[in-house]
């Protein structure tokens, strides 16, 4: 599994494709850090939450850039899960590159500041839950991208229409007093969580939102490509 | 390796493809599918390499380790051929050392050698099917499944593709072929499926049949069409001649099968007398034979 994930990763990286989530990444930090300085655990929530569709979209762009006819070769060669898996495999890896350079953003850019009240967190504490944010979009961001490949929808538009609606959803849903907060993974929730009162029991309890919520979309993408193998 | 009661459909309202396939192939066993354009030969092999999953039915006893030949290889990859193959030999579960060996032996025995370090995209079609055919035997295959790998290869190419089929057969594996050119007229012992409306039925061979040869005429830029598709229905094209004052629009009343070593070869390539020589004993069905114009 990690030689194919490792080919596919090889494949993004060369065709250059991995340039454009990257940048978009980038400016969107870039934006997002312009304005000033914060407290880390704030900052940090707040760009887990922008860079949900931003890590989405690149875990599309790297499932999409391997050709189908390869990606059954794939299959034939290490079967039906261990390909799924290598897949999002690579998607993770990917989506973790881009978290690291997220974290280490706003450091170089001078976009956070330390403790300067009282009542604020320290630096550690700050940087582990941001860690904690950004993990927690990971897999939600990796699902909704394999659910918008071109393996699981088809045509390229079904795939745009898939993340936008995933991408949008994520905080329409997301809001404080959403009627349907379950339909989307809790990244706006955990935003919220970083920047007041972070319990144990609610970073639990989001986390598993988190992963069920993955789980459920990584379940309809396994749906759409079930007549495969 | 068994399909059972296999039915497949590419969308759910879609006509069936393939409708209650029932087949087996045992290993050492090499079975050629046959059909015309678009009766889900393809789909069969696919199916059968476990890149399709049947809408009904199953597929039993596959072997663990498949080679699968498309039709057309994905040469849209942003790698070198030494880099392409050493990876699929990564993912099919070799060590790098064995990779790198399994790599420089089939480039060699294939005559990818010089094309090595040329990326793929950059490949002419018949070079990317070399590829193709390298990455389904870096690891000794139980189950090879070629479509149509005669497909834009030169004519030395041509050749090993039944000996790389040999080696795998020897080793007990299982081989299915699709082929529209004829050339499976290379594979004489070759089981013979049939595919037509979705179903399949097998061709069986039997010395004792009559055998009748059926002329036809054909307009001479109609030629190599009509003599591939008639090859891909399961006759056996014994010559093509262009004595236009023999080619009566009707057909003669059927006659023996003259002797193999008659037989004239359909096309001019080197080899070919031999192989439709070969194939005669194993004849079950009339033979037909084109009278105008030229070969390919």
């Amino acid at each position: 599994m990690s030689a194919l994930a490792r080919m596919r990763l090889a494949g993004l990286l060369r065709t250059g494709r991995a340039l454009a989530p990257l940048l978009a990444g980038l400016i969107t930090l870039g934006t997002l850090y312009g304005g000033g300085r914060a407290q880390p655990a704030e900052a940090y929530g707040v760009s887990a939450v922008v860079l949900f569709p931003v890590l989405a979209w690149q875990t599309k762009i790297l499932l999409d850039v391997e050709p189908d006819v390869q990606r059954r070769l794939a299959q034939v060669t290490v079967g039906v899960a261990r390909e799924r898996l290598s897949g999002l495999l690579a998607a993770a890896v990917a989506a973790l590159v881009t978290v690291a350079v997220a974290l280490l953003f706003p450091w170089l850019v001078g976009g956070v500041s330390g403790p300067v009240g009282p009542g604020d967190r320290s630096i550690p504490v700050g940087l582990a839950l941001g860690l904690w944010a950004h993990l927690l979009v990971v897999p939600a961001a990796v699902a909704l991208g394999a659910l918008a490949s071109r393996a699981s929808v088809g045509g390229a538009g079904y795939g745009v229409a898939v993340l936008t609606l995933g991408g949008v959803g994520a905080v329409v849903f997301g809001l404080t007093g959403s009627v349907a907060p379950w339909l989307a993974p809790p990244i706006m929730a955990a935003a919220r969580t970083t920047a007041g009162d972070a319990a144990a029991l609610t970073l639990l309890g989001l986390t598993g939102w988190a992963l069920a919520w993955s789980a459920a979309v990584v379940g309809g993408y396994l749906w759409r490509r079930r007549a495969e193998g | 390796m068994r399909l059972e009661n296999v039915w497949l459909r590419y969308h759910r309202r879609g006509p069936w493809v393939l409708q209650g396939i029932d087949v087996r192939i045992g290993p050492g066993e090499a079975a050629i599918v046959l059909g015309r354009n678009g009766v889900g030969k393809s789909t069969l092999l696919q199916v059968a390499a476990g890149v399709l999953r049947p809408g009904r039915g199953r597929v039993t006893d596959r072997p663990a380790r498949v080679g699968w030949v498309p039709e057309r290889f994905p040469a849209d990859q942003p790698f070198t051929v030494t880099r392409y193959l050493t990876g699929m030999a990564r993912v099919a579960g070799l060590g790098r050392a064995a990779a790198d060996e399994a790599v420089t032996f089939w480039t060699d025995r294939l005559g990818l050698s010089g094309f090595r370090s040329v990326r793929l995209p950059e490949l002419s079609k018949g070079t990317a099917q070399k590829v193709g055919l390298a990455q389904a035997m870096l690891r000794p295959p139980g189950l090879l499944v070629l479509d149509e790998p005669w497909e834009g290869l030169d004519a030395t190419t041509r050749e090993l593709v039944p000996e790389l089929i040999a080696d795998v057969l020897a080793a007990d594996g299982s081989v299915l072929i699709s082929d529209h050119r004829g050339e499976t007229v290379r594979l004489p012992a070759a089981r013979r499926w049939l595919v037509a409306d979705g179903s399949l039925s097998e061709e069986t061979s039997s010395t004792d049949e009559t055998i009748a040869v059926v002329e036809v005429a054909v307009p001479a830029a109609r030629v190599a069409g009509t003599v591939a598709r008639l090859r891909a229905e399961g006759h056996q094209v014994l010559r093509v001649r262009s004595d236009a004052s023999t080619a009566a629009p009707q057909a003669r009343p059927a006659e023996p099968l003259r002797s193999a070593g008659a037989a004239r070869p359909a096309e001019p390539s080197p080899g070919a007398a031999g192989e439709l020589a070969a194939v005669q004993p194993e004849a079950a069905d009339p033979v037909v034979e084109p009278t105008a114009g030229e070969t390919r």
